[in-house]
């Protein structure tokens, strides 16, 4: 992976003829990762009040972003503004540039429901809708016509299931409710819906916070596999999440990005006091 | 720094920080009484010395106790996890101090049996220099003072260079009357064990640099020891 490689390279530098104590610049770039979103200026207003300040961040592909922050700092809000779920909510303004691989996806041409099948989306609670496990699956590959035969559906959902890590445990009971299952398998059902429709980058809102510490781990285990596959950007209240799952984390206060960074760096050497209090949880 | 939101949390990394300050009295203590025994032939002098030393080892243990503690039950994070790892690091430098230590208060034992050389000066300035080194690294500790850290750093070669010079000194003297060759033995070994309380300063002062920045000392320490 190109972020832990950062500290390494920072251990092995050593110049010979040097007197003085040398220290090598902090290694917080991360070079080499493909850049999926690209946030410039973001600001969003809900109606007088403003949410987020002049927001500027690359999001990597094939890699977990965590955003980390106090409850209302406005990592949920910048979160939601990557799959336009904002536009749902009354008064709410967003402005500024935001590049999903180089594309405005707030461009007049972009269709929301379109852009939401490619930007996927798994909440704090886990939302199977009221039907079986199977329909729950099929669900958005059967509205976007993405199975021309009951054959290949039988495919896709079989494949996402397998994908959320949850088949071996349901492949017998597909035609039960979905909302039978226990906490940490309605989560990974969810994000084998989520994933049924083929996106690119998962949005993953505190998806453990209602779980318990063994869901919690296979669902972090999860994350962990798909991010060969998607660009994941998590938003968690737990900081040993953020630095168990993610490569590359940043951290907002009161609606501005204080700090972003390779997740190595940021936990053992952050660069901004009040991210420093935060993580050390000396936050008042 | 501000205060954590859990003040025990707070208490304990002040405790095993308070806890490294009072082993590197330990060893300060332990280094000078050595050489002291050695300059004034104190033979109950070196014997305390020798016995004082699982004092230090299990000041060692007790740190490492409480950082073993604090990794599990608080998962110290950035400067607090740079706090707990330096004091076990540097717990682990002032426990081979001690023993080094203990090593010149044996030798100082044998030493005291023959006739005084002359030479024991030279060991004794260099005994200083070594000392004053110690001191000052765990001042730099005491204080977080980086800089303070650094010009340690910088100045150990100067106990390098001591040690080059008696070393030859020594050599001369064995050369010249081979009686003395036993006695010339121990102050070399002592010398050794003095250069290498000064490496482990200068490792000590790196921990500092680290505690203090979050960065590593890159660049290699200037050494004036050709043997090496």
């Amino acid at each position: 992976m190109e972020f832990s490689a950062a500290g390494s390279e920072r251990a092995m530098s050593n110049s010979p003829a040097m007197t003085a104590p040398m220290v090598k610049a902090n290694a917080g770039s991360l070079a080499g990762a493909a850049i999926k979103i690209a946030a410039r200026d973001v600001n969003v207003h809900y109606g007088d009040k403003q949410a987020l300040f002049d927001v500027s961040m690359d999001i990597p592909d094939r890699a977990v972003t965590a955003f980390i922050g106090p409850s209302g700092c406005g990592k949920t809000t910048f979160l939601r503004c990557f799959n336009r779920m904002n536009d749902l909510i009354d008064n709410c303004r967003v402005s500024g540039s935001l590049q999903i691989e180089g594309k405005d996806a707030y461009a007049k041409t972009v269709d929301p429901v379109v852009l939401r099948t490619r930007v996927g989306m798994v909440f704090q609670k886990p939302n199977p809708f009221p039907k079986s496990i199977y329909d729950n699956v099929a669900y958005g590959p059967r509205i976007h016509g993405m199975a021309r035969s009951k054959t290949q559906m039988d495919e896709i959902v079989e494949k996402s299931l397998r994908r959320a890590g949850l088949w071996d445990e349901v492949k017998d009971r597909l035609a039960q409710p979905g909302t039978g299952l226990s906490g940490g398998q309605q989560q990974r059902l969810v994000i084998a819906r989520t994933v049924a429709v083929n996106p690119d980058i998962i949005l993953m809102d505190e998806p453990c916070s209602a779980l318990d510490p063994i869901a919690t781990a296979k669902i972090e285990e999860l994350i962990d596999e798909m991010r060969e596959n998607y660009c994941i950007v998590i938003v968690t209240h737990s900081m040993a999440q953020a630095a168990r799952v993610s490569q590359k984390t940043a951290f907002f206060h009161m609606g501005k990005l204080v700090e972003t960074g390779a997740t190595e760096e940021i936990f053992t050497n952050p660069r901004d006091t009040r991210t420093q209090d935060y993580i050390t949880g000396r936050f008042g | 720094m501000a205060e954590h939101t859990v003040k025990a949390f707070s208490e304990e990394l002040d405790a095993i920080t308070q806890e490294v300050a009072r082993m590197g009295g330990l060893a300060e203590t332990a280094v000078s009484d050595a050489l002291a025994a050695v300059a004034r032939r104190d033979t109950e002098l070196a014997q305390v010395v020798i016995q004082r030393d699982p004092k230090i080892d299990a000041a060692q243990r007790e740190i490492e106790k409480r950082a073993i503690k604090l990794f599990a039950l608080r998962q110290p994070l950035a400067s607090d996890l740079r706090v707990v790892l330096t004091a076990w690091r540097i717990a682990g430098e002032l426990e081979r101090v001690g023993d080094l230590a203990k090593n010149i208060a044996k030798r100082a034992l044998i030493l005291n049996q023959d006739e005084p050389i002359q030479l024991t000066r030279s060991v004794e300035r260099m005994g200083k220099i070594a000392g004053a080194h110690l001191k000052q690294v765990l001042d730099a500790y005491a204080n977080k003072d980086v800089q303070a850290a650094i010009n340690v750093w910088n100045s150990d070669d100067n106990i390098d260079a001591h040690y080059n010079s008696l070393f030859r000194e020594l050599l001369t003297y064995m050369i010249e009357d081979p009686r003395m060759i036993s006695s010339c033995a121990h102050l070399l070994f002592i010398a050794k064990n003095l250069e290498r309380i000064g490496d482990h300063g200068t490792n000590i002062a790196e921990y500092i640099h680290f505690l203090v920045t979050g960065e590593e000392i890159t660049a290699q320490r200037p050494r004036a020891d050709a043997a090496e």
